[in-house]
């Protein structure tokens, strides 16, 4: 085995390095809803392949998940990771005659370096989407102008989103409770057009764009607490201020942003064996009309800790935007696995997400393939 | 363990592939739940006060420098075309002294004709050599009134097998090029003869009549596709080729010197109307001010021009003629340089008689505007054939208050982007 390992030494390595080092070049941002165009956008998660794979429950426990900053002061050395995932999507409108639309996305929406720096002091910083505003809306409808109706079709499309970076600290106070705080910077931008073609082509198009850029920041605190010697409980919190829409110098929207509240509970029977539950709660209706607080489940297990681990779980809760009365919600399963190289030293996580989300006569169903690798020099 | 690394390795592949996949997220809207906040608003509005300092101004083209000449017989119109043709002089009068003409061919090309005018005919005339660019149709009333030289029934000669009268030696063809009719007419010399004293040239005049009201254009020697008219003359020539004295004949084909219309009524006066076309032509330039809400924030998708003709378009009712708008390069009024690019020209249809009010679609000009608000926004008319026909159109001017020109605009106003 070891002579294996070996042989996969130098490949491996580097082609992990590799994969990591051309990953910037693609578009930092999450996976998108059709529930989000009508709000501030599709919230992103702040978890790696590994907590998400559990289903988000290992997200307050996993170093490398952005979700929480007190697990990072378990982290033994210098660690980079990043995580893609391309998602199939499928809409039905209730009413739209039994037509499924289908959509194909890829995204990367989380990448970080983290490392203890000073003792028992750990810093990590990196970047997470916040809010996926990519999207692209055709509608087909007419207009009464000069004497007769004139048909027409608009398609208005958004790309770009708000990402979250961050610097985060974390430190071990005793072999039972660690903390962490960090700061949270929004920074972001889209590319935005709006087009109306009309069927009468006396009608030029009607084409506009502009590139709207967001700001806002916020704070964050967890805290660890190992109850038991197998069992582990985590709160986090996070508070951010306001999202800033502007064009150009002028501001165009300020957004109030939610207040998040989170908990969970790991056990570990076995050095190979993690269970794991969390339950967030964010108030997003504090961004307004339409919005709603949302509050999320999630529990996953994890079998194994050696070189492939196995890992599955369930999450379920709440969108935040969507029409009607009510929030629209979300469940869902994952399941995946990971491989270690180089003695540990490159690690490959692969996981299947399938979700489904209902709500104002909408349905989602999303199968998203999630790829993370993770560097340990 | 080699299947173990087998699987991870397609494992891994397959997730690169299926995240190497280009992005599909164009969504069907299900407005308003699922669409985003704000629509694109479209706003039409007739900008009645939009158009002031508008004038007219004629001369810019005459009879003689258009690009045809036209001979009309219709109602209230009569117009007629002439030409001189060049001089003849043999190049070597020693040994090829013209004596007397065979025959002498001449070659129109018709332009446009009304194909709905039956038993269409060309009556020509000889004219006097001395007809110019001052020559009016009263100074040619009396050549006109005599027996023609020559009458050539255009319907009957097309009808003939291959174009070709082999009785009179007349022929038409159709080029499939620019589909003109090249009309050969055959004189002979008894109809015309060769007059040394006058050099061998020959003024003609066109008359046009047919069992409806006619309208045939003629190519001009300004006209840059054919270059007008041309006639050949067949000489006798006195021929000396060492002993031998005989006679031959020789060709020489010349083009024209000159060639013009004059018709009846003769354009009336310019006066506070905003007066297009006619011979000299007049155009008519309309300085616009568009609010600035929409020059410059919004995107104009539509603008229509509306101009209320104050008399109805004069001309034979066969001699529709295309109006252009264009802008101008600098505005110098009268004098102004036209901007002749055909995305920055908008036409519309003039028809003879009618008194509805003219539409043009001036969008392309409009948009130019907005996209270089230092551009003067200045809109010229002008007839396309500018010169070529006596077509005229007068519309009221910005004076008049309740039929001024007008702009319809459609346009778009912001979108409001940054609004969630």
């Amino acid at each position: 085995m070891m002579r294996r390992l070996e042989r996969w030494k130098v490949g491996k390595m580097e082609g992990a390095v590799l994969l990591l080092s051309i990953l910037p070049s693609f578009p930092l941002s999450a996976q998108d809803s059709q529930f989000g165009i009508r709000g501030l956008g599709t919230p992103g998660r702040f978890e790696t392949v590994r907590a998400r794979t559990t289903g988000g429950a290992l997200g307050p426990f996993d170093a490398l998940s952005p979700l929480s900053e007190a697990s990072l002061a378990d982290l033994p050395q210098l660690t980079a990771t990043a995580m893609g995932g391309t998602s199939y999507r499928t809409a039905d409108v209730a009413g739209g005659g039994g037509a499924t639309t289908s959509f194909r996305s890829t995204r990367f929406p989380v990448m970080g370096l983290a490392g203890p720096v000073l003792g028992r002091l750990v810093l990590a910083g990196g970047f997470t989407t916040y809010l996926d505003r990519t999207w692209d809306v055709r509608i087909r409808d007419s207009m009464s102008l000069r004497g007769g109706m004139q048909p027409y079709t608009d398609e208005l499309t958004s790309d770009g989103g708000v990402t979250n970076l961050r610097l985060a600290a974390a430190l071990r106070v005793s072999g039972r409770l660690a903390i962490g705080a960090a700061v949270h910077v929004l920074s972001g931008s889209t590319r935005e057009t709006a087009t109306r073609t009309f069927d009468d082509t006396t009608y030029h198009q009607v084409r506009q764009n502009d590139e709207v850029r967001y700001d806002g920041v916020g704070v964050s605190g967890s805290a660890l607490l190992d109850v038991l010697p197998t069992l582990r409980l985590a709160a986090f919190a996070r508070s951010d201020n306001r999202l800033r829409a502007r064009l150009g110098d002028v501001v165009t929207a300020q957004t109030d942003l939610p207040t998040t509240l989170g908990g969970g509970l790991r056990w570990a029977p076995s050095p190979s064996v993690r269970l794991a539950g969390a339950v967030t709660r964010r108030s997003w209706a504090d961004a307004g009309a339409g919005a709603f607080n949302t509050v999320s489940w999630s529990a996953g297990l994890e079998v194994g800790a050696g070189f492939a681990p196995l890992r599955v779980g369930a999450r379920g809760g709440q969108l935040p935007f969507g029409a009607g009365t009510t929030a629209p919600t979300e469940l869902g399963f994952a399941f995946g696995t990971g491989r270690a190289f180089s003695q540990g030293r490159a690690l490959l996580d692969l996981g299947l997400e399938h979700l489904r989300r209902t709500g104002g006569g909408l349905s989602e169903r999303v199968w998203t393939f999630l790829v993370g690798f993770t560097v340990r020099p | 363990m080699r299947g173990f690394r087998a699987a991870w390795l397609a494992a891994t592949l397959g997730a690169a592939g299926a995240v190497a996949c280009v992005e599909q997220a164009t969504a069907p809207g299900s407005c308003p739940t699922f669409c985003p906040s704000g629509s694109i608003t479209v706003v039409d509005t007739v900008l009645r006060t939009s158009i002031t300092r508008d004038s007219a101004f004629r001369g810019y083209v005459l009879a003689h420098q258009a690009g045809a000449m036209v001979a009309t017989e219709a109602p209230g119109v009569d117009s007629r075309a002439m030409l001189l043709t060049s001089t003849l002089i043999s190049p070597d009068t020693t040994t090829f002294l013209l004596l007397t003409s065979d025959s002498v061919k001449l070659t129109l090309i018709i332009i446009r004709r009304d194909t709905s005018a039956h038993n269409l005919m060309l009556n020509l005339y000889q004219l006097p050599d001395t007809i110019d660019s001052t020559t009016t149709f009263a100074d040619v009333a009396g050549a006109f009134s005599g027996a023609p030289l020559r009458t050539v029934d255009i319907d009957a000669l097309l009808a003939k097998p291959g174009g070709i009268d082999s009785t009179t030696g007349d022929s038409i063809a159709t080029d499939t090029t620019t589909h003109r009719l090249i009309l050969k007419v055959k004189f002979d010399s008894l109809q015309l003869p060769y007059v040394a004293a006058d050099s061998g040239k020959l003024g003609f005049g066109i008359r046009v009549g047919a069992t409806t009201p006619a309208s045939v254009s003629f190519s001009t020697r300004e006209d840059p596709t054919s270059g007008g008219s041309t006639v050949t003359w067949f000489m006798k020539v006195d021929s000396i080729k060492g002993s031998d004295t005989t006679l031959v004949r020789e060709r020489y084909p010349r083009g024209t010197r000159f060639d013009t219309y004059v018709f009846d009524p003769p354009v009336a006066p310019l006066d506070s109307t905003l007066a297009v076309g006619g011979a000299p032509s007049a155009r008519s330039i309309l300085h616009v001010t568009l609010p600035r809400g929409i020059r410059d924030s919004s995107q104009i998708i539509r603008g229509t021009l509306l101009l209320v003709p104050a008399v109805p378009a004069r001309g034979a009712p066969v001699d529709s003629f295309v109006l252009e708008a264009h802008t101008v390069l600098a505005d110098f009024g009268a004098k102004s340089p036209l901007v002749l690019d055909a995305t920055r020209t908008d036409t519309t249809m003039i028809r003879v008689g009618a008194t509805d009010t003219v539409r043009i679609e001036v969008t392309n000009l409009l948009q130019f505007w907005s996209a270089d608000t230092t551009r003067p926004a200045v809109i010229l008319l002008r007839s396309q054939e500018e010169g070529a026909h006596p077509s005229e159109v007068r519309f009221y001017p910005s004076k008049a208050a309740a039929y001024r020109p007008s702009l319809r605009v459609t346009y778009a106003p912001r979108f409001p982007f940054g609004v969630p």
